[in-house]
């Protein structure tokens, strides 16, 4: 039963023999690398980068469920890049324009 | 025409094959935003998982169903400036001087 389900995995159209399944495969790279950079300071964070990881994550999830072969892999790993996007676009911009009313009341202080 | 032709096509701008490559532009332009910036703003990580990314999805874009040119380009583009993006970053890192080490010894 296991190894027919792997025959069917090893020989499937976007299976572990065709650019179909390591293109997406190493595509999670750059989620996994933005998820490693969520402990970077925002002000080091690119707003160009992160908007286009974002935007390609949200259009390639359309995409992947139209090209042939349909690709859930694909799909999966852009939703991913929009998730890890979003996230790291949101703390810059809470760091750049929310928390400036904090810096500005601590400079009041002084 | 040739406008109609490609308002048309099946890769054409009414299809979702059309605008996928387009977001990925966005690698292209940021990265390019990017070169402009100090080193030391470059992610290791982010640079380094795109250029093997892009070295995928080149190949991606030849093999898939319908086959893209517009991704290729993107892609093939996108390699050359995470390229050079890694290459300034492992130079402000001190990777690349090679001259250096040798007048050291």
């Amino acid at each position: 039963m296991a190894a027919s389900k792997l025959q069917a995995f090893w020989n499937h159209p976007a299976g572990p023999k065709t650019i179909h399944f390591w293109a997406p495969t190493f595509k999670w790279g750059i989620s996994i690398a933005n998820v490693a950079d969520f402990s970077k300071p925002p002000e080091k964070l690119s707003y160009p980068q992160q908007i286009a990881v974002t935007c390609t994550g949200f259009v390639w999830s359309r995409y992947s469920t139209v090209i042939t072969p349909k690709n859930w892999n694909l799909f999966s790993v852009n939703v991913a890049m929009a998730v890890t996007g979003l996230y790291q676009l949101a703390r810059k911009i809470r760091h750049d324009y929310f928390s400036e009313t904090e810096v500005m009341a601590a400079s009041k202080e002084h | 025409m040739a406008f109609r032709a490609f308002w048309n096509s099946p890769v054409g701008p009414k299809t979702t094959h059309f605008w996928g490559p387009v977001a990925n532009w966005g690698f292209v332009t940021a990265g390019l935003a990017d070169t402009q910036k100090p080193p030391q703003m470059i992610s290791g990580n982010m640079t380094a998982a795109m250029c093997i990314c892009s070295g995928l999805l080149m190949r991606f874009a030849w093999m898939v169903q319908p086959r893209n040119y517009l991704l290729l380009a993107c892609h093939a583009s996108n390699e050359i400036v995470q390229l050079y993006q890694l290459s300034r970053l492992a130079k402000s890192q001190g990777y690349l001087d090679q001259k250096k080490e040798e007048v050291e010894r």
